[in-house]
């Protein structure tokens, strides 16, 4: 939570009343969203009442009028990194790592020059469930800006500001996890037969 | 038409930027200009939006239903707890 905001009292009608024309109509981008990180759905309901509590509480430092969704996204990862990645099935502190030193050295790496064996047509034809599982395969931080930016088309100056990142830093880790997406995609579509 | 492109990376992270709405007009114009003479631009221009809209499509669940009934009755008891709490400290 970002503490830096200053907070103005609310009364309570009037937080309910933000809460439910502000926060609610975003439910389902933000247990999409959980979803995907916790990979369980009773982790990512917690996730997202957690996070809508949260919300709750610290809703004097929300302005109405600005955008809900990504002040909420930003509670949401906040709360996921510090709480559920814990004690969830999720990713661990060596693979948060690994992929902060694949971002550092993008510059040396090299991305396959052609992807011959994957094909728009291709991805027509695989299923969602196929997809959502080469997603759910990635690092956490990949998975976090490929629904961020291609489910719930944040911008990335957006993206930016709920991972808490550089907007450059957006770009590459984007451009990253969109190759590592596609190497998964590749081998998929080898398995299942799909030309 | 081109087989090969010997700035794909780069091209790659324009087509992108299209994709998202964030590259430049400039960008974009130079991009649509010379995609037609490129066959690995022209494919990569193709499968990224065509895993775009996928994503967008195929990967989204709804909420369950109960979720909302659940969110409403924390946020009535933290209600009720501010109600009570509050005035026993002002």
């Amino acid at each position: 939570m970002d503490v830096s905001v200053e907070e103005k009292i609310i009364p309570d009608y009037k937080a309910k009343e933000i809460f439910e024309k502000e926060f609610m109509p975003h439910l389902d981008a933000m247990y999409n969203f959980a979803l995907k990180l916790t990979a369980d759905e009773d982790d990512a309901q917690d996730l997202v009442q957690d996070t809508c509590v949260k919300a709750f509480r610290f809703i004097g430092s929300f302005e109405p009028g600005t955008y809900a969704k990504a002040w909420l996204f930003r509670i949401l990862k906040n709360n996921f990194i510090n709480d559920y990645r814990k004690k969830s099935r999720g990713p661990s502190k060596v693979e948060f790592e690994w992929v902060e030193q694949s971002i550092s050295s993008d510059e040396e790496y090299s991305e396959p020059a052609y992807f011959a064996d994957l094909h728009a047509e291709t991805v027509q034809e695989m299923m969602g469930d196929e997809i959502t599982a080469a997603i759910q395969s990635l690092p956490v931080d990949f998975r976090m800006i490929i629904i961020l930016c291609d489910l719930e088309e944040f911008s990335y100056e957006e993206m930016a500001k709920i991972l808490h990142i550089p907007i450059g830093t957006v770009r590459s880790r984007l451009h990253r996890a969109r190759a590592v997406l596609k190497e998964k995609l590749v081998e998929y579509a080898k398995k299942k037969g799909y030309h | 038409m081109k087989a090969s492109c010997e700035h794909h990376h780069e091209c790659m992270k324009v087509i992108q930027r299209i994709i998202d709405r964030e590259a430049t007009d400039e960008e974009e114009a130079v991009f649509l200009t010379n995609k037609d003479q490129c066959l690995p631009c022209q494919e990569g221009y193709a499968l990224e939006l065509s895993l775009k809209k996928a994503i967008q499509s195929k990967c989204s669940v709804p909420c369950p239903e109960q979720l909302f009934a659940k969110i409403r009755a924390k946020l009535f008891l933290l209600f009720i707890l501010i109600s009570i709490l509050i005035p026993l400290f002002c």
